[in-house]
């Protein structure tokens, strides 16, 4: 485990050298808070009226949670990378060091993720604040565990762009696959709350990673509950445990499928 | 003690394969074809503990294919390997921890970091402890002369300083054998140079033993002792570099600049290169032909300026490389 921290952390320090792309990446993310804050202003006639069990101050701090997720995991390009790696061969040069790619890949990318989300989470804490003026009335146990959920959903939702680049080994090119999950994950999750789809959409989307990677972590934020805050935490344990053995799994298999010519 | 033993590897890949045009490619979706390739056919060979060995062959001859499956990165098979007593597909994890490996063309530093972070990087997923880095670190700087740029950002130095960095991340954990593969490709003569003599510093202080495949002769001349050349897969030959120079090197230049025209055109065993005026290029067989017996053809009168060398080591080996007739070569 220690030298999977010290990829971490070689990884931190490394992306501190560019912090001026994640200001800059900021930018998008303000824009996307701003359109949306404006959409649900005017769907909104009054604050306190509720659109599927949201208030319009809950739903805006939905998208700010959810975006961070998502802007944090980036999740096309490491999927694209892993699948760069497959494609040419270049997966096999880790594969005579004394680490597991997944967990080199998982850690690497956590660590790149851990500055873009302090960032996001405190810019995007104030732009929440600066638009709504309040928010949700969380006290430090709560705040926690909502912590905690993020910590796991940003970890799971790497897991899975990790799983679907590997991928590659079976599929030629995952690239296509992700950009599917990427935009389920968007619209299921992320800028919509699972309770605005069909029930019977809701009963898949529960079941599937969106409600551990994007919903959950965003939902305990808004109407922290604890049954509720349980079941995600649960769910997102055993998501964790099952993607990481899938890609284990898929790493084995794959390598020894590997054909690497020349250089 | 060796260090390598492999015994009758073989590798093969499937490739697809696919007919020309549009119709060829909708084709190849409904019916696809392969051809199994043979990149490395029954080869065998051992290294011993120390020892300088050059792995060399044309593109596509089958010596990154073997390097791969020396250190674990390929499976094999069929055949036997056996590095430091590892079998390395098997024991892919504890070979890792006893070799070191550099592709010149493949970086394995992390480009933001400086030298010494990817270097402290190394040694912990490598598990050494964190005194007994920082010496080797030290030593290592040391010998690879890198206190000046040790802690510069990798994407600021130049690529000599980034291959040397390369080695002495590859030697962190203080490896038994280094796999050089291409080490010096891109760099200019002089750190060329200065890279050959580092490696040879440390075989030297360490002995470490060195698998090393390039395509300059120089790397190869100025660092092994012993060379294996492939082909096809195969070993075509599999020798000392004193045997190679002396065994293969039947043939001598002669350039000589004369008053007057000097005519060998019906001579045995001397070939013209090159005539122009009374400059002449010849290559004469040693084998037909001594050189003393050419130069007595020659008037010492006549002379202005004569130069006599052997054939460069680089077309002995090309000539290997194109036509596999060591034994007609040796004989």
């Amino acid at each position: 485990m220690k030298k999977y921290l010290f990829i971490y952390k070689s990884e931190i320090m490394s992306s501190l050298q560019y912090i001026e792309n994640n200001l800059l990446n900021f930018l998008g993310y303000f824009m996307h808070i701003f359109i949306f804050f404006n959409l649900w202003d005017y769907i909104y006639s009054n604050p306190e009226e509720l659109i599927n069990g949201y208030s319009k101050c809950q739903m805006i701090w939905y998208i700010v949670i959810t975006e961070v997720i998502w802007v944090v995991v980036g999740g096309r390009k490491l999927c694209r990378l892993i699948s760069d790696d497959v494609k040419s061969g270049n997966i096999s040069y880790n594969m005579n060091k004394p680490y597991s790619y997944v967990g080199y890949r998982l850690f690497s990318h956590l660590g790149e993720g851990t500055i873009k989300f302090f960032i996001f989470i405190v810019l995007g804490g104030m732009v929440g604040y600066l638009f709504l003026g309040e928010i949700p009335n969380l006290n430090i146990i709560q705040l926690v565990i909502v912590v905690i959920s993020l910590i796991l959903a940003i970890t799971i939702q790497t897991l899975c762009s990790i799983l679907i680049g590997l991928l590659s080994f079976i599929i030629e090119d995952s690239n296509p696959l992700h950009w599917v999950y990427g935009k389920a994950v968007l619209i299921l999750g992320t800028i919509f709350p699972i309770e605005f789809f069909p029930t019977a959409v809701q009963k898949i989307a529960k079941l599937s990673p969106i409600y551990v990677v994007s919903y959950g972590p965003a939902k305990l934020f808004v109407d922290f509950e604890i049954k509720t805050a349980l079941n995600i935490l649960v769910a997102q344990i055993i998501y964790l445990f099952v993607v990481y053995k899938l890609c284990m799994l898929m790493y084995n298999k794959g390598v020894k499928r590997i054909n690497v010519n020349g250089g | 003690m060796k260090v390598i033993e492999v015994k009758n590897l073989s590798k093969s890949f499937k490739v697809k394969i696919k007919e020309k045009g549009f119709k060829g490619s909708l084709k190849s979706i409904i019916h696809p074809k392969y051809k199994i390739i043979k990149a490395v056919n029954n080869i065998s060979f051992d290294v011993e503990e120390g020892e300088m060995i050059a792995f060399i062959g044309p593109n596509g001859a089958g010596k990154s294919t073997t390097i791969k499956m020396l250190t674990g990165i390929l499976y094999r098979n069929e055949g036997e390997i056996k590095v430091l007593n590892l079998d390395p597909s098997k024991d892919r994890k504890k070979l890792a921890y006893k070799i070191g490996t550099v592709f010149g063309q493949k970086e394995q530093l992390w480009m933001h970091l400086t030298p010494m972070d990817n270097f402290k990087f190394f040694a912990a997923i490598y598990d050494i402890p964190e005194k007994e880095a920082e010496k080797r670190i030290e030593e290592l700087s040391n010998l690879f002369e890198m206190e000046s740029f040790i802690n510069t950002p990798v994407r600021n130095l130049s690529l000599g300083q980034r291959i040397r960095s390369e080695i002495v991340a590859s030697l962190i954990h203080n490896p038994k054998i280094l796999f050089l593969d291409e080490p010096t490709i891109g760099l200019d003569p002089v750190v060329k140079e200065n890279i050959r003599k580092l490696i040879k510093k440390m075989n030297k202080e360490y002995n470490t033993t060195i698998f090393l495949t390039s395509h300059d002769v120089l790397d190869i001349e100025k660092l092994c002792k012993r060379v294996i050349i492939v082909n096809n897969g195969r070993i075509v030959m599999d020798d000392t570099m004193n045997n190679l120079k002396y065994h293969y090197l039947n043939k001598k230049i002669v350039e000589v600049k004369s008053k007057e025209k000097i005519d060998f055109n019906d001579e045995d065993g001397i070939t013209i290169l090159k005539e122009k005026e009374t400059n002449l290029k010849l290559e004469i067989d040693t084998r037909k032909k001594n050189l003393s017996d050419v130069l007595k053809l020659i008037d010492p009168e006549n002379i202005i300026d004569i130069n006599i060398s052997n054939t460069p080591l680089e077309q002995i080996i090309s000539e290997i490389y194109k036509d596999n007739k060591v034994e007609k070569l040796k004989k």
